[in-house]
């Protein structure tokens, strides 16, 4: 059930394998995926624990590397860059939204969104800039520290971060997960507006049915392989699939 | 709770290196200090004891006057006496001993040989008695020609000479060559070096180098078997009731008393820094114990919450604490033991010291345990008792960050803190109480506390930023979190801080203080004296003075309009006054260098200086005077009027005072003046102090050249140089030189004091690299989601660098301040002392320097934690908890 790499493609992965221990204790965290994410699609990956679906979206973002196979960003390969190459890549292609702890805590709320930028040494496209804080409704609250804003505003910024410098791509790893229902809507209503409007690609790791339902597509990983794919999801049919799979 | 604590321990291995590494450097300094006191004085009591070893009894006069330092100047006796002495019943031997340190000995590079802060070179004549010789023969013979000499084997080897050479001798009547005949030692055998410098001649020419014309400076007595040593100093004194007569234990004991007396003086100057050094010590493992405490504030909130006392808690922590101290008082004690044996190497430049490991003492080990145990767990108790007292749920939830930076009772403690610390410094200064340098030193001490630790988090963050501010200029982010990262934690900047802040406050207070004396002594001589030349000797050792006979062949060079010569000598003023203040605190009289003989009338000691009047004063500018430099007439002598003052003394006035030679006279002052120019309080005309002084003082130790109105310097200059060229020790300078030549010994003086301060400022950086690590363990996962969002590990690094850089100029910043401020009002007090005098300047190149240096230091020690930041895999960074 794998999809064909496209023309379109924004990230993906051929073959990947990631093998973590040896003999006995071999673990394959990832055995041979072939996937790819296409430009401007919202894309969520979902399986139990232990799916490999982080390790997956690890080694796509630069963070990790695989054991087999090849990942990349757009034309480039990832297996062929050098520790530096990676990190600069991860600077300039690539936007993140972890769980927790996005931000730094000693940079206001604007420092944090424009941080990726100011360790390139370039400055924010102004209007872009405007545009994204606007989408997270954060104006008011630019010159805060994270201390001084609420869970749900913390994982906005880290939104607003990770799409201010018009990256190729954006990961968020279980973007909700650390936040009540209101605010997580909150937050897939702005990825979702981000996708759609502003033409950005967001592939989000999560295991919550009503979070994927906000996502174009939706890729089941169990025991490190790709086992299904869902188009145009809602939380009910995603909730069906992952009973089958769980079987 | 043991199980606990000692598994913290081991949990957290690296982190409490570095803490044990400050108490170990700390403990390591103290202990070096002690144990390297001890071993020097055995050596010396050991090889003084040797020296003199031979003599039952010794004869001498009673008229002294101890010069300190193991010099004593005694009044010689006559050559007969030695016959009177011979026939005295149980005496199997007296030998007159000339003992003398008026010449110096100039080795093979033309040099003279040791310093002036060395052991002395001492001029010995043979002693014709196995007993009684001092040393034993090495090598070669005795010397038997007034041509030959021995030398003791390693003087002989610093020197370059071997058996057979011609040695070169300075002496006050110029330079001698010698034929070296034999090699001497200490010991059995003569294979035990001395402490000394020691040259031996024939009894007449040893005469001749001491300016002893048939006398000797005592008499060296050996007993008849079966006499003991007091029964022998009993019938020589009974026989001779004018001299003094001690056994020979006596005279050994009190060879071993005033070069002990220098020895302690030594390790105290070191010890002072030993204690500063774990002054520093204390604050980084106070720190550090803040710091892993807080780190651990939710471990701790989990014990309590699954039913831990809260005294449980702190048990555990205090055991940590001391099994760290243990540890480490262990290994500073070793490293203790290193480091004596270095600064033993270096100690045995100046002195003989013996050979072998030096050993530890108890009292040493006892100290050392005392003080790094007892430093170790107040620096853990402290922080420990804070984080037990929050409630276990506020523990549990809260991030287990240290925050706490500015409170109101931080404020109000550190203002009196600040306020007792500057009245106790202004109570010292204003020279109160019984011991105004421990009121002195205890208001320092509370000031830097106040200062650096209490209220220096208040300043920390602001500082931070502002110092950064500057490099934050467009989108440099990197400064920009380096500065936020030490702004963070006021309280952990601050303290970290503090350590560097103490050893940047004694180095700029020396600082200034050197540069201001030296300004102040380079204004004094420019403004004071105005002679074109200065003929200066350049040793302090009594006796080896400029030969009466330059200032003639000065004189008579052409273009030179005046040389005066200045001469020196020690006396006691036994007028009313001085008695009064003998009687009121005799222990100051005693330590009084100049502390005069037994027979002495008690009084003050101080100098006096031997002057031409009618040159002096031309050369000289003493400001207005009472009375005129013609009065000043054999018999009289001139005072500065501040010193007459204070005695109540008026020009015509008779004041008594004593001389070793002519014992108590009564001089007539003749003439006040209002500022003494090179030192002298006390000026006697030459008539006057040559009929007073020993024979030894009677050479110039300055000699004041002034040219006619344009004559031709450099001309003079060639044939004052010839003039002296016999002698290494005496040098023609101009002015500016001799400015320089007044503060050059202070210079070898600053040397070893930055040196020692460097260990503190070591210590210090061990501080901020410890802090930096703990830092960097606590934003683990901030410096991962860094990395992640693209920052290379360069830019990582250079961010801990630059908050290392942050808080070393922190620390160096407040230092600098408070050692300007202490400088400051050391000068204040002495200017007002001696007004117009002290002129306080600020060494700002070196000050400059010192903060460059602290920021480089500050890269340094960030090093370490840098590159372990930099290496972090970015998502076990990311997910770690």
């Amino acid at each position: 059930m794998s999809s064909s790499v496209t023309q379109t493609a924004a990230a993906g992965s051929i073959e990947a394998s990631k093998i973590y221990g040896e003999g006995d204790t071999e673990i394959r965290a990832l055995d041979g995926v072939t996937v790819s994410f296409e430009q401007s699609r919202f894309t969520a990956i979902m399986g139990p624990s232990g799916s490999g679906k982080s390790t997956l979206m690890h080694c796509l973002a630069g963070l990790d590397r695989l054991s087999a196979g090849r990942v990349f960003i757009g034309d480039t390969y990832l297996d062929d860059l050098s520790e530096s190459q990676l990190t600069e890549l991860r600077r300039d292609k690539i936007g993140f939204v972890f769980q927790a702890f996005n931000l730094i805590p000693t940079l206001s709320a604007e420092e944090n969104i424009t941080l990726p930028m100011d360790l390139a040494g370039r400055k924010p496209n102004k209007e872009w800039m405007d545009t994204v804080i606007d989408t997270v409704g954060l104006r008011t609250r630019l010159d805060h520290r994270p201390s001084e804003l609420s869970g749900g505003q913390q994982q906005r910024v880290a939104v607003a971060r990770a799409l201010a410098s018009q990256p190729q791509i954006v990961f968020a790893d279980e973007p909700t997960g650390n936040l009540d229902s209101r605010s997580g809507t909150d937050l897939l209503d702005f990825m979702r507006h981000a996708v759609s409007d502003l033409g950005q690609t967001i592939v989000m790791v999560t295991h919550d049915p009503s979070a994927a339902a906000h996502s174009d597509r939706v890729i089941f990983l169990a025991d490190g392989k790709i086992r299904d794919e869902m188009i145009e999801p809602t939380a009910d049919r995603v909730l069906d699939l992952m009973k089958q799979l769980g079987d | 709770m043991f199980k606990v604590a000692l598994k913290d321990i081991l949990a957290r291995k690296r982190r409490l290196v570095t803490t044990g590494l400050a108490i170990i450097l700390g403990i390591a300094f103290l202990t070096g200090t002690q144990v390297l006191s001890g071993v020097l004085k055995d050596s010396i009591e050991s090889l003084v004891g040797t020296a003199y070893e031979g003599f039952d009894a010794v004869v001498r006069s009673p008229e002294e006057q101890d010069l300190g330092f193991g010099q004593q100047i005694r009044s010689p006796i006559p050559e007969g006496l030695v016959q009177q002495v011979d026939q005295v019943s149980g005496v199997r031997k007296a030998l007159g001993v000339v003992e003398t340190t008026s010449a110096q000995l100039v080795g093979t590079n033309g040099k003279i040989v040791g310093s002036n802060f060395g052991p002395p070179t001492i001029v010995y004549n043979w002693l014709d008695d196995p007993q009684l010789q001092v040393g034993v023969l090495k090598e070669g013979h005795k010397p038997a020609e007034a041509t030959e000499m021995v030398l003791d084997f390693t003087s002989a080897t610093d020197a370059g000479y071997k058996l057979g050479d011609q040695v070169t001798v300075s002496a006050q009547t110029g330079s001698e060559k010698f034929t070296l005949v034999g090699l001497m030692g200490l010991g059995e055998d003569g294979t035990l070096a001395g402490g000394a410098k020691m040259m031996l001649f024939t009894t007449p020419t040893a005469q001749r180098l001491g300016q002893l014309p048939a006398e000797f400076n005592y008499i060296a007595v050996a007993a008849e078997e079966g006499t003991s040593q007091e029964v022998l100093a009993n019938a020589i004194a009974a026989a001779l009731p004018d001299t003094q007569v001690l056994t020979g234990a006596e005279f050994t004991t009190e060879n071993q008393k005033s070069v002990s007396q220098f020895v302690d003086i030594l390790s105290t100057f070191v010890s002072v820094f030993g204690y500063v050094a774990l002054f520093v010590a204390c604050f980084i493992i106070y720190n550090t114990f803040s710091i892993l405490v807080a780190q651990r504030t939710r471990e701790t909130a989990l014990l309590r919450a699954i039913g831990a006392k809260r005294k449980q808690v702190l048990l555990s922590i205090v055991l940590e604490a001391v099994l760290v101290g243990l540890v480490a008082s262990v290994l500073g004690l070793v490293g203790g033991v290193a480091l004596a044996w270095v600064l033993k190497a270096f100690v045995g430049t100046l002195f003989t010291v013996q050979s072998g490991l030096p050993t530890l003492t108890a009292s040493a080990i006892a100290t050392a345990f005392i003080v790094g145990i007892g430093v170790t767990v107040l620096s853990g108790l402290v922080p420990a008792w804070r984080s037990t007292k929050v409630p276990p749920i506020a523990a549990l939830s809260e991030v287990s960050v240290d925050r706490a930076g500015v409170s109101r009772s931080r404020i109000i403690w550190g203002t009196l803190f600040l306020l007792g610390g500057s009245a106790l410094l202004a109570l010292g200064l204003a020279d109160a109480g019984p011991n105004p340098l421990v009121l002195f030193g205890l208001g320092a001490v509370l000031f830097l506390v106040s200062v650096a630790v209490i209220l220096g988090p208040l300043i920390a963050a602001p500082f931070s930023r502002l110092l950064v501010w500057p490099f934050t200029r467009g989108t440099a982010i990197t400064p920009r979190l380096a500065g936020e990262n030490a702004a963070r934690n006021p309280r952990r900047t601050a303290a970290t801080a503090a350590a560097l802040t103490i050893g940047v406050t004694l180095v700029t207070l020396i600082a200034v203080m050197a540069s201001s004396i030296k300004a102040s002594v380079e204004s004094t001589v420019n403004s004071t004296i105005s002679a074109d030349f200065v003929i200066n000797s350049s040793t302090f050792s009594i006796g080896t003075g400029i030969p009466t006979s330059a200032v003639v062949e000065a004189r008579a060079v052409p273009g030179v309009a005046l040389a005066s010569p200045v001469r020196f000598a020690p006396f006691r003023l036994t007028d009313a006054y001085s008695q009064q203040q003998a009687a009121a605190d005799p222990a100051k009289a005693q330590k009084n260098p100049l502390g005069a003989g037994d027979a002495a009338p008690p009084g003050e000691d101080t100098f006096m200086l031997g002057i031409e009047p009618q040159s002096y004063f031309e050369i000289n500018d003493v400001g207005n005077t009472q009375g005129t430099p013609k009065d000043l007439t054999a018999g009289t002598f001139a005072v500065e009027l501040k010193e007459a003052d204070k005695h109540g003394w008026n020009v015509g006035d008779k004041v008594p005072v004593y001389f070793a030679k002519t014992g108590v006279q009564e001089l007539i002052l003749a003439m006040t003046f209002d500022q003494s120019s090179g030192g002298g309080s006390y000026l006697l005309p030459l008539e006057t102090f040559e009929a007073n002084t020993l024979a030894l003082f009677n050479t110039d130790f300055i000699v004041y050249v002034k040219a006619e109105p344009g004559a031709d310097l450099p001309a003079i200059r060639k044939q004052l140089d010839a003039i002296v060229a016999d002698s290494p020790a005496i040098s023609v300078q101009d002015l500016g030189e001799y400015a320089d030549a007044q503060t050059a010994p202070f210079d070898t003086f600053l040397a070893v004091v930055y040196g020692l301060l460097g260990l503190a400022v070591i210590i210090a950086l061990i501080g901020i690299a410890n802090t930096l690590s703990l830092s960097v363990l606590e934003r683990t996962r901030e410096l991962g989601l860094l990395r992640a969002v693209g920052m290379s590990r360069k830019q990582l690094r250079h961010t801990v660098i630059g908050e290392s850089m942050i808080i070393a100029v922190f620390g160096t910043a407040i230092g600098l301040i408070i050692g300007i401020i202490f400088s400051f009002a050391l000068s204040v007090v002495i200017s007002a002392d001696s007004p117009g005098i002290f002129k306080y300047t600020l060494p700002v190149g070196q000050l400059v320097i010192i903060t460059l240096v602290a920021a480089l230091a500050g890269v340094l020690a960030a090093l370490g934690p840098a590159w372990r930041a930099s290496r972090l895999d970015v998502l076990k960074a990311v997910s770690s908890v």
